[in-house]
């Protein structure tokens, strides 16, 4: 029944227009960012190396498609949240705005399967938009720019990474950004357990990112016990794929966090949703 | 008394002109040896250690074709010293626009050396002083620390083997300075560290590439069309 009810929901994403939205905002900011590589790249790596450059040059083809699929995910992964938010905060307030909650809260399915069949298929298409964002990123990348060594700069300094050793680090590095793009999913869907139109939940999950945002980013000393805690802070967990040597415990870390998050928002969902008075 | 000095002012000044002269002579010899080597090709092994630089050793080829070719062909990403390949033979190739003097000996390696100053004739050149460690028996440099405005002071010891008889050293050793380096805010910012860096780590303020040279093919002719590419 919940397969089933599973399949269902997938066809309703399926049959939203804005369900749309996200991957064509991708392939069209993808294709910008790749266009403006394309035509004036060096310009932007010179300004990233312009402090080494007086004194060390760089030989090889730097501006390969690993560093520009590296360029593309951290300029879209702090986006992705606004695409995802959108089709997955109507997943339960949308129903409810249209009054077909009542219809689906009597069939032969409990409430429990019923809403974590939303919970899966709102996963499943966040998975849909991050491998499309790595299509776009690594394999569209790679056939325009060609590969390469993998040069990246972090707040340490630069680390460079030889070719062989990159596409594990994708992989791993997609799946903790699923991982992230996912716990904004069970978020906004836990939300829209809340409410009973689509904008509210879609508003309310950016408006608590952005928040977050702020607060992870303020290096202020009140906020340095709470920072660790929040899932935006690990939203960016993906990059550490790209540390030599790699990080693993704030890899674990980060992946225990977003887990707990996901657990928690699943929780409170069927909490409310299992009590929720559908009048609608 | 008077005398006495003219005749002290007398003997430094044939001193000095002696000395220059020897340094004309020596980096004259030198030259002639340099010149010997038409092109080469050479594989590379690179290891840099320099400080906030993670990378591991990268191959390649360097090709170098008279007057002043030079290319390096990496597998991968390869960081090298701005300056220091072909430095040296630029410099010197232009007799006009430095002046050299003996400052000393020193033994490198158990090899004695000349200790050769190259000073600009310009007061606007970016170099500001080039100390070449000579070997005057094999003409060949041991060692040469070049200070310029833009890059500040690059020192290279130079290890010879197989090619020693046309002044192709087999080892390269760079040291350069590193207290330049700053990384641009907001390009590096990690959004998902928790930890606040440790200030008051010292940071090294030079860093070391190392580059085994090994294959060498010398006056075997280069293709121009190797350069351009």
């Amino acid at each position: 029944m919940l397969l089933k009810s599973t399949y269902n929901e997938f066809i309703k994403i399926a049959a939203k227009p804005r369900s749309y939205l996200g991957l064509g905002a991708i392939t069209i900011l993808v294709g910008v960012i790749l266009f403006a590589l394309k035509a004036d790249g060096m310009s932007f790596i010179e300004f990233v190396t312009s402090s080494f450059e007086q004194t060390l040059s760089f030989e090889g083809n730097i501006l390969n498609g690993n560093l520009v699929a590296f360029i593309i995910l951290q300029m879209l992964v702090i986006h992705i949240p606004l695409l995802v938010a959108l089709v997955t905060g109507d997943l339960v307030s949308g129903e409810a705005a249209m009054g077909t909650i009542r219809m689906l809260a009597t069939k032969p399915i409990s409430r429990t399967s019923l809403l974590l069949s939303k919970f899966i298929a709102g996963g499943a298409y966040t998975l849909l938009i991050v491998v499309w964002l790595g299509i776009m990123a690594v394999v569209v990348g790679k056939f325009l720019f060609g590969s390469g060594d993998l040069m990246v700069l972090n707040s340490d300094g630069l680390v460079i990474l030889q070719e062989a050793d990159i596409n594990w680090r994708y992989f791993g590095g997609f799946t903790v950004a699923f991982l992230a793009m996912l716990t904004v999913s069970s978020l906004s869907i836990c939300l829209s357990c809340f409410s009973d139109n689509s904008i509210g939940p879609i508003v309310t999950t950016m408006a608590i990112i952005i928040l977050f945002i702020i607060i992870g980013t303020l290096d202020v000393s009140i906020f340095d016990n709470v920072r660790p805690f929040l899932f935006t802070t690990h939203m960016a967990a993906w990059r550490s794929f790209f540390e030599d040597p790699l990080p693993v415990a704030d890899i674990r870390n980060s992946i225990v966090i977003l887990l707990i998050h996901n657990l928690v928002f699943v929780f409170i969902s069927l909490y409310k949703f299992n009590r929720k008075d559908i009048t609608s | 008394m008077i005398k006495h000095i003219f005749i002290l002012a007398g003997i430094c000044l044939l001193s000095f002109n002696g000395l220059a002269q020897d340094a004309t002579q020596t980096l004259n010899d030198l030259i002639a040896k340099m010149n010997s080597v038409k092109d080469y090709s050479v594989d590379a092994v690179i290891t840099s250690d320099i400080p906030m630089v993670k990378i591991l050793p990268t191959k390649a080829t360097i090709y170098f074709k008279q007057k002043d070719k030079f290319k390096i062909d990496a597998k991968g990403i390869a960081i090298l010293p701005k300056q220091g390949f072909t430095d040296i033979s630029k410099l010197l190739a232009q007799k006009d626009s430095y002046t050299a003097v003996i400052m000393g000996n020193e033994t490198i390696s158990n090899v004695k050396t000349d200790i050769v100053s190259v000073f600009p004739v310009s007061d606007t050149s970016d170099l500001v002083l080039a100390k070449l460690w000579i070997d005057p028996l094999q003409d060949m440099v041991m060692k040469s620390q070049i200070t310029t405005r833009s890059s500040g002071t690059v020192t290279i010891l130079y290890t010879y083997g197989s090619q020693a008889k046309w002044g192709l050293p087999d080892k390269l050793v760079f040291t350069v300075d590193v207290k330049k380096f700053k990384i641009p805010k907001g390009v590096a910012t990690d959004i998902n560290k928790t930890s606040t860096k440790d200030q008051t780590k010292a940071v090294a303020k030079t860093g070391e590439i190392r580059i085994d040279l090994s294959n060498y093919k010398v006056n075997l002719g280069i293709k121009d069309e190797i350069f351009k590419k």
